[in-house]
């Protein structure tokens, strides 16, 4: 199902959450929401799904405006960050809920619920625990179940807030893994709400940048990575490098050393040059000077665990941080104290916020 | 060497010595303030022989006593069930002007002498009072009557189960409630299905409470009731006629019998904890 959000706009007293948001969600694809707190995406989610109330604007599915439709009508199966379930009823009887309570002409046998309700089971890796109470599972298991849940009404959206939240990091990989094969398996429609840009960009289709109730950007994982549109997705999308420049006659300059950057320079003044650790290039200082167009830096302090190295360089005061393999650091045979050339293989230009 | 005994003992705890005593004092405390009454009730009533005893409770004016005191906890007890679950609900779910008087309302009961409750409703509806010629007219005595001893009652513990209910519905929040309404629950099955099992302990010991403070209430209930023997009176009030009549026998029956229906109360709500601990506990996570 394809949901067309239209100028979305809705205020907590004098808190701005959405500022007239509009977004095309297409149909059977896996979108996040990414952003900070605050940002608005659970807002939107819980617009979408009818537990909150947009102040204008509107929200359609499949080009049917959802104004009229109450919560309970709109076929939705949301997933909640602390997964919601009846701490009464076993795990059989959560996710056999949303069949139970359908009217009674619409209603399956209870047979038909059985069967069900183990397929869905089986689907989670779950059957073994069906007469379990929740309290008696793992936070995994209960984000399983809640999904379950969800699914059991064969909804035509799932929503799902924070998914992975309050999980700890390894059931979190393994989780966001198991999710991405469901979704390929199923097609359903799929929006989830993170403040996780690493979650966002491997588990998504298309990934929707907010920020203070406004969508920045959207894309592809790699689209909004390679290409942020601005300096907010830039910052938000992972580590990134800030070095207070200038902009003189359209060339953006670094301790007066031209630096080339990707997309629009911008006005000449004070600007900020935008470098991810893994695109500053190092290389052996030669015995005397600094080779023409390239920076000097000496490694200030070194981390090499795992298969990427990490550096922190002294940038004529600066702190610089550089990522690269661990092969390429014993070519270079750098260590703390020692001095090394920088450049940049990537970087952006964006002016300084007065 | 072995360790020093006292290097285990945890950070928070305190010395025996002083566990010992604390322990002591509170068992003192207990035997002398609650125990030893309960005790003297039950000895005064059988101070002259299980006869004598069994002559005060099957008086006929006593015999009414303890069944108007059922009938207005039976009446009560309801009626505050409802509305202390409509309240908790109204004011842990949702926002709304005037949430802070309405919680202060609910807590008017306690904070008022249950005497000046009493007259509250005398000024109201008794025969000088606002609606008191009207109500004459219409034929319907409220003061002095079991309606009176029934509304007296009814205000007086209005605060137990909305007092139990509002802080546990305020921590559970309202996400379990949400999530069955997007699985498609109308707003009766979300009540009855998930946000009333969720409850249910909380809700037990309210009634509990409430239920013994209906069947307890003297202040509020003396002022309205006007004492009619056989009619009026409910058993606390009975207690006090026969004790100022110097029947003591029959007024510790009594007491006797009303301090039974209490350890009942109490009996029960231990019973219930003991045999659901499991869920209790689940219920709380």
């Amino acid at each position: 199902m394809a949901i067309e959000i239209r100028n979305v706009e809705k205020t907590f007293g004098a808190f701005t959450a959405l500022g007239g948001v509009s977004l095309d969600v297409r149909s059977g694809e896996l979108l996040a929401l990414l952003g900070p707190s605050g940002s608005g995406k659970t807002t939107l989610l819980r617009i979408i799904a009818g537990l909150d109330h947009a102040d204008a604007g509107e929200v359609s599915f499949d080009g049917q405006d959802t104004r009229d439709r109450a919560a309970r009508d709109r076929k939705v199966g949301f997933v909640f960050q602390h997964y919601a379930l009846f701490r009464h009823m076993t795990v059989f009887d959560n996710v056999a809920f949303g069949l139970r309570v359908k009217k009674k002409a619409e209603r399956p046998a209870e047979m038909d619920i059985r069967r069900r309700v183990d397929q869905l089971l089986t689907m989670v890796q779950l059957s073994h625990l069906a007469t379990r109470y929740p309290s008696q599972l793992s936070g995994g298991q209960r984000q399983r179940v809640a999904l379950a849940r969800a699914l059991a009404i064969e909804p035509k959206v799932l929503l799902l807030d924070e998914p992975f939240g309050a999980l700890d990091a390894k059931v979190r990989k393994d989780l966001r893994k198991w999710l991405r094969h469901l979704h390929d398996d199923m097609h359903i429609t799929s929006i989830f709400v993170t403040h996780d840009q690493e979650e966002a960009l491997e588990l998504a289709d298309r990934v929707v940048v907010m920020n203070h109730g406004q969508i920045i950007q959207v894309g592809t994982p790699a689209e909004v990575y390679d290409h942020p549109a601005d300096s907010f997705v830039f910052d938000f999308l992972g580590g990134v490098n800030r070095l207070n420049g200038v902009i003189e006659a359209g060339v953006a300059r670094l301790d007066g050393k031209a630096v080339r950057v990707d997309g629009a320079v911008g006005a000449d003044g004070p600007a900020v040059i935008y470098v991810r650790p893994h695109q500053v290039e190092l290389g052996v200082a030669p015995a005397e000077g600094v080779p023409e167009g390239k920076w000097s830096a000496r490694v200030s302090s070194l981390h090499a665990a795992g298969p990427v190295a990490r550096l922190e360089l002294d940038l004529a005061g600066r702190a610089l941080e550089a990522q690269l393999s661990r092969d390429r650091l014993s070519d270079l045979a750098l260590e703390v104290g020692s001095w090394c050339t920088v450049d940049f293989r990537h970087a952006r230009v964006f002016p300084a916020k007065s | 060497m072995p360790a020093e005994p006292h290097s285990r003992r945890p950070a928070v705890g305190e010395g025996p010595m002083m566990r010992l005593a604390l322990i002591g004092l509170a068992i003192l405390f207990l035997a002398a303030f609650l125990a030893l009454p309960l005790v003297a009730v039950f000895s005064q009533a059988l101070a002259k022989g299980v006869g004598a005893f069994l002559k005060g409770l099957a008086d006929p004016d006593a015999l009414s006593a303890v069944r108007l005191t059922l009938t207005v906890a039976a009446i009560a007890v309801p009626l505050n069930l409802v509305f202390g679950v409509a309240a908790s609900w109204a004011i842990a779910k949702f926002n709304f002007r005037g949430k802070s008087l309405l919680l202060a309302l609910i807590d008017l009961p306690f904070s008022v002498s249950p005497v000046i409750s009493g007259l509250v409703y005398v000024l109201l509806f008794g025969l000088h009072g606002s609606f008191g010629p009207w109500l004459r007219d219409h034929g319907v005595q409220i003061i002095f009557a079991v309606p009176g001893v029934v509304m007296a009652t009814v205000f007086v513990t209005f605060p137990f189960v909305a007092r139990e209910l509002i802080p546990l519905m305020q921590e559970q929040g309202v996400e379990d409630e949400e999530a069955a309404i997007v699985l498609g629950a109308s707003g009766w099955q979300t009540f009855r299905l998930v946000t009333l099992p969720n409850i249910r302990w909380g809700l037990l010991y309210g009634v509990l409470l409430c239920n013994a403070r209906a069947m307890g209430e003297f202040g509020a209930v003396s002022v309205v009731s006007g004492h009619i023997r056989g009619k009026t009176n409910t058993m606390p009030l009975h207690v006090e006629i026969l004790y100022n009549e110097y029947n003591f026998v029959a007024a510790f029956a009594v007491a006797s019998l009303l301090a039974l229906l209490a350890l009942v109360t109490l009996a029960a709500k231990a019973a219930l904890e003991w045999r659901f601990a499991d869920q209790i506990a689940a219920a709380k996570r």
